[in-house]
């Protein structure tokens, strides 16, 4: 008996150490290797470069004390150059050559969309993807399960924006000026809902990417009788809309979408853009709330260069607690599984940087709501509580 | 009289065909990494039929395309919609896209009958303009910028669907690409275009019909560039405008011109040269790029393709093929051989 029971026990101790997990892709005793994938010399260098600085800041903090279950971070940063095809090959050699963990804040919405097959495949997830797009957290698309989306959609910021504006003049004549993308269409998405639900017809001007000249949108939004204008662009659009209408003595309210936000849009528009309104998914980098004032106190301590401080270091910022928080619940020995499972467990997680998020099974979209943040005497003043 | 191949030493052919089937294999062995240098050869591969295509316009033809991005768009949606929209199976698909691809160049090449040279690329990459904002406009079938998910290939029942997989579908095409473009190149045809490269009074005196030689180049390369389009869509998945941009095309240049114009092996080695320095060697020094220059290696991708395409056309005008052919001779004549003829 006692043989047979001995025999039991060196079978049960083997097996246990026969189903030892092995580690997970890019997990050693002392690190995670996690993969950003950024536009380092295309279109958006400038935020490629400034956001993965402000994640890199946080690593460091965590890694200064003594990183994640023991584990310190290391991100490692490709180039796609915002190229779709770009974006697909710099993630395959992230996650097949350099075997990452998980892939993190990869900018752009069609790099996005066009690496989905990747994450499916491999079973990679993504976390914080660096776009505002709404398809993001839409779980019924091709690895909907593994994206964590932090930002509200663009569309749910052009139905916002509708809703406020027709709040403050139920008589206004709204019109939209949009970039011919991805972008642009996830916004005219929330506008075609809003239209709908408000019974009016938004008067819509497309530009291409990298349009200069905005002569004949603006006209036509003046021709329109346009009383309140939304502007789905980046910088220089918003920037040189306001100073055309300026130019015409055309004189609406202007607001403007996600990354208009950019504090540079009002400084650059000058007179032009005193008033404009842009929609913010997160708090305010240079607020009072315990996100951004950890993140000064962070700026400082690791001697952060003045150009880099603001909203987009602020997000690389934000996003990175996120995937830290992430790394904590997926526990001692995380797989890309349990990674999901902790991101799963959020309940109203709330560390002062972005507004409470609950991620489960059947939602990871994030934040749903923005705040409105409007060009006062040159400065940025939040104007609005969180409107949903 | 001479057959169509008769100078030529046939014997490595098959051995270079069973060893770009057998090369997955020998990644896999090699490397843990295979899966990722797959992926990479098959973009190789998409590109090598397109640049076959081409070659055969612009090398052969002389006929420059600055748009040829915009035909492999054309291929990728024309596929993704009929497919995945009208229900066309995917191997009537292979026939039916390239086909509306090869008459968007039809359509393109009724300027060529009136233009030349660097006007006529202007005017191919118009072209290239022209079916970006279709592709917008057409929203209804395309997503507009949206992009459009695409779904994997199914041949005879099978789902073809990891980069495995898409090599040997991918490579199987290439090999009939390639041979399809040789025929070509050397048939009545093939002679025919480069009759109207080199000298377009003369061969009008020799009796070739300008502008159907002229207007089937442009189909012939519409048809190889529609035929990389439908692989391209159904092996990436997903497709949007952002993926087809002037640069691509210019890039298509870059790498016959690097390979040698008028030569298909030609386009094959260019081919791969660019796209394994792109995805390989240029990643592998960006830290160091970044540290000598201060800068990013993308930054300065453009700057090094752009020497390397000014060094071949000065120093080496036939291209790596040319550097080939010439090492051949060398060796076939040593010792006999004067030192000038390997420059």
């Amino acid at each position: 008996m006692k043989r047979v029971v001995g025999t039991l026990i060196i079978i049960g101790l083997l097996a246990v150490g026969c189903v030892k997990r092995a580690p997970a892709p890019g997990v050693t005793d002392t690190e995670v290797l996690i993969g950003n994938v950024q536009d380092l010399s295309g279109p958006l260098k400038e935020l490629g470069a400034i956001i993965p600085s402000g994640s890199n800041m946080y690593f460091q903090y965590i890694n200064d004390q003594g990183g994640v279950h023991g584990r310190s971070i290391k991100m490692l940063i490709e180039d796609h150059q915002y190229n779709p095809q770009k974006a697909v090959a710099a993630t395959k050699k992230l996650v097949e050559k350099d075997q990452v963990f998980c892939l993190f804040q990869i900018l752009g919405t069609s790099p996005c969309e066009a690496i989905r097959p990747i994450l499916s495949e491999t079973g990679t997830p993504l976390i914080a993807p660096a776009t505002n797009s709404g398809t993001m957290s839409d779980l019924s698309r091709e690895a909907g399960d593994l994206i964590f989306h932090t930002d509200t959609g663009y569309d749910r910021q052009g139905e916002i924006l509708v809703d406020y504006i027709l709040n403050q003049n139920s008589d206004a004549k709204i019109g939209i000026v949009y970039q011919d993308d991805d972008y642009g269409e996830n916004v005219l998405v929330g506008i075609a809902r809003a239209e709908e639900e408000h019974e009016i017809t938004v008067q819509k001007e497309s530009y291409q990417r990298g349009a200069i000249d905005f002569k004949g949108q603006t006209m036509n939004l003046l021709k329109g009788g346009c009383t309140d204008v939304i502007i789905a662009g980046i910088v220089r659009e918003p920037v040189t809309v306001m100073k055309t209408a300026e130019a015409m003595n055309y004189k609406p309210n202007f607001f403007g979408t996600g990354p208009t936000v950019d504090a540079r849009v009002g400084k650059l528009a000058g007179s032009a853009g005193e008033g404009f309104t842009a929609t913010y998914w997160a708090n305010m980098w240079n607020s009072d709330a315990p996100g951004p004032i950890l993140y000064r106190e962070l700026c400082e301590k690791y001697d952060i260069p003045e150009p880099y401080i603001g909203l987009y270091h602020y997000y690389g910022f934000a996003t990175a607690q996120l995937l830290v928080e992430g790394l904590e619940r997926a526990g001692r020995n995380p797989t890309r599984k349990s990674l999901v499972r902790g991101l799963e467990t959020f309940k109203n997680w709330d560390v002062g940087s972005f507004p409470p998020i609950t991620y489960n099974r059947n939602d990871h979209a994030g934040v749903d709501k923005v705040q409105l943040v409007q060009m006062q005497n040159g400065e940025q003043v939040v104007i609005t509580d969180w409107l949903e | 009289m001479k057959g169509r191949y008769e100078d030529e030493n046939l014997y490595w052919i098959p051995v270079l065909i069973i060893f770009v089937f057998l090369l997955p294999f020998i990644l896999k062995g090699l490397s843990f990494s295979y899966k990722y240098y797959l992926f990479v050869l098959n973009m190789a591969g998409i590109y090598i039929i397109l640049n076959v295509g081409l070659d055969l316009l612009s090398g052969f033809t002389g006929l420059l395309s600055l748009g040829h991005a915009a035909f492999l768009a054309v291929g990728a949606y024309s596929s993704a919609i009929l497919v995945d929209q009208f229900g066309v199976p995917f191997a009537l698909s292979l026939i039916l896209s390239p086909l509306v691809a090869g008459l968007f160049g039809f359509v393109i090449g009724f300027p060529a009958l009136r233009i030349s040279g660097m006007y006529l690329g202007l005017t191919t990459m118009g072209f290239g303009f022209i079916v970006k904002r279709m592709i917008i406009a057409f929203r209804e079938w395309t997503h507009g910028s949206g992009g459009l998910d695409v779904s994997s290939p199914v041949l005879f029942g099978y789902t073809i669907k990891t980069d495995w997989n898409n090599y040997f579908l991918i490579y199987t095409f290439v090999v009939i690409a390639v041979v399809a473009g040789r025929r070509i190149a050397k048939s009545k045809i093939g002679r025919a275009f480069m009759a109207i490269r080199d000298s377009e009074q003369a061969a009008e005196a020799a009796g070739i019909n300008l502008a159907k030689y002229k207007m089937l180049a442009f189909f012939i390369s519409g048809l190889f560039a529609g035929f990389a389009g439908v692989l391209f869509a159904h092996t990436s998945s997903f497709i949007s405008t952002d993926h087809f941009d002037i640069l691509l095309s210019i890039y298509f240049i870059i790498m016959i011109l690097v390979g040698g114009v008028s030569s298909i092996y030609g386009a094959v080695l260019g081919t791969l040269f660019i796209v394994l320095l792109d995805n390989l060697f240029v990643p592998l020094l960006k830290d160091q790029i970044h540290f000598w220059f201060n800068t990013q290696a993308g930054d300065i991708q453009s700057l090094i393709f752009g020497l390397i395409m000014f060094l071949f056309i000065i120093f080496q005008p036939m291209g790596l093929y040319g550097m080939w052919l010439k090492m051949r001779i060398y060796w076939k004549l040593f010792p006999f051989n004067p030192r000038q003829r390997f420059t």
